[in-house]
């Protein structure tokens, strides 16, 4: 199982807002698990596509020098079971960001067919705050490198950044 | 790879309380992406077995009258100390309240006795029958899976259930 | 435009509720945002946000808190404050009833200093100038 929770970027705007789909397949194995006999995606690994989704906007306002970390789920609802077959989409909105960390507001919906026709109806919404940890003196140990916005991260990311042309300023 | 994130029932008052434990080793899979050369629980998954834990209290408190136990709203959740591999999440569960449809929970997640995760979470439960009756045949799927785990649970602890 | 202790106790108390999740009750003025409202590090920036938004207000970084003290050697000795730490705590923090630090400067329970009430105190003094 991979740690990657989004498959593409659709939107981009740095510093504002940023919008990523996920495809919910029943390649993957938690489906199995979650819930045997009627697959849906969990509710947790939805918050970590938005997570994922805003993390990477975060990360990207400030060049991705600091590691941003989830840190406070605000609120998360949910409000429909996704199915496979479906694709989820993450609209995330940075509302506050200093050097302490981020305060992001998000809105999950999802694209599935409905009566034959395709629509795209309400999932659930998330606001979320992440944390520079570089800036807070937890007293938690962690290496220097970041590894957060990592090699194997960066390569992902280059690939979305070209194709919708995401210029990453410094 | 298996989305169990409880290993084991450490004790339990129905209707009350649940606590259960879930051990962090370096085979699971996803580790290797988060993060690489710095492996630690993701936050979700420390969500995901309170939310885990929580659904077995509302099973066993309601004898498994609902096929689906799912979140619904999670509020106020910190995260604390990172959780290594070699490291034991114990999860404790205290209810709010159990309704029929409904639940709500304060959550607490420590290792070694730190704050790992804090939370309030809400769970809802139904059965699939409710808004489609010929989807009967699947909840008796799924409450037969649940059941089956857990009388495994059960099994390998040392809780007597009350 | 001035607003009333009142007022701004009122407002301050729907922001504490909802980022941290506690009941209504819970949030008395004497309340320790930390020790008795569960309050973590992100807490802290969560509530500076809010109160930002509520009151329309700018909160510079270590000016509710200043944690840029806290860094500094002659401020800070084996774990307590100095006395001439305190001293510029004490200017720093108008709005904060410092005296139990004053007591026991302990480095660690100063977080203790926040109660509900520093927060109205300290919003008080932002929006009546």
């Amino acid at each position: 199982m991979r740690w990657i929770w989004i498959d593409r970027f659709e939107k981009f705007e740095l510093n504002v807002a940023a919008t990523a789909v996920k495809n919910v397949s029943l390649a993957e194995e938690h489906l199995h698990d979650h819930i045997p006999g009627f697959p849906v995606m969990p509710a947790s690994l939805m918050i970590e596509g938005m997570a994922q989704t805003a993390g990477i906007l975060v990360g990207a306002a400030r060049q991705f020098q600091e590691k941003v970390i989830l840190a406070k789920i605000g609120r998360a609802t949910f409000t429909r079971l996704v199915r496979p077959g479906e694709q989820l989409v993450y609209a995330a909105r940075i509302v506050n960001v200093n050097e302490t960390g981020a305060a992001i507001e998000g809105v999950i919906t999802v694209r599935t067919t409905v009566g034959g026709a395709a629509q795209e109806v309400p999932v659930g919404s998330v606001d979320m705050m992440f944390s520079h940890i570089d800036q807070n003196m937890s007293g938690m140990k962690f290496p220097d490198f970041n590894f957060v916005f990592n090699s194997q991260f960066m390569e992902l990311f280059e690939t979305y950044r070209r194709e919708l042309n995401i210029q990453i300023p410094g | 790879m298996k989305f169990l994130l409880v290993d084991q029932l450490l004790s339990l008052q129905a209707g009350k309380s649940i606590t259960m434990a879930k051990n962090v080793s370096m085979a699971e899979e996803y580790l290797a992406d988060h993060f690489p050369q710095f492996p630690v629980l993701p936050g979700v998954m420390m969500l995901e077995a309170a939310v885990q834990a929580a659904a077995w209290l509302v099973r066993s408190t309601e004898g498994f009258a609902h096929s689906i136990v799912v979140l619904r709203e999670a509020r106020g959740v910190r995260y604390g100390t990172f959780v290594s591999p070699g490291k034991t999440l114990v999860m404790n569960v205290e209810a709010v309240t159990i309704g029929a449809g409904a639940s709500d929970f304060k959550i607490k997640g420590t290792v070694d006795g730190a704050n790992a995760i804090q939370a309030r979470i809400a769970l809802a439960h139904l059965n699939l029958r409710d808004t489609d009756a010929a989807m009967a045949g699947v909840d008796a799927i799924v409450l037969k899976a649940q059941k089956e785990r857990w009388d495994m649970l059960l099994s390998r602890s040392a809780v007597a259930v009350a | 435009m001035p607003m009333t202790q009142e007022e701004v106790y009122a407002k301050v108390k729907e922001v504490l509720t909802q980022a941290l999740a506690v009941d209504a009750e819970e949030v008395t003025p004497e309340a320790k945002l930390s020790e008795d409202l569960g309050a973590e590090s992100i807490d802290y920036l969560d509530i500076t946000f809010q109160l930002e938004k509520t009151f329309g207000i700018k909160i510079p970084k270590d000016e509710l808190l200043p944690q840029d003290l806290f860094s500094k050697p002659e401020f800070v000795s084996n774990g307590k404050m100095t006395a001439a730490g305190i001293a510029e705590l004490k200017s720093r923090m108008a709005f904060a009833d410092l005296s139990k630090f004053e007591a026991d400067p302990d480095v660690n329970k100063f977080r203790d200093v926040f109660t509900v009430d520093t927060l109205v105190k300290y919003v008080l003094s932002k929006v009546n100038g």
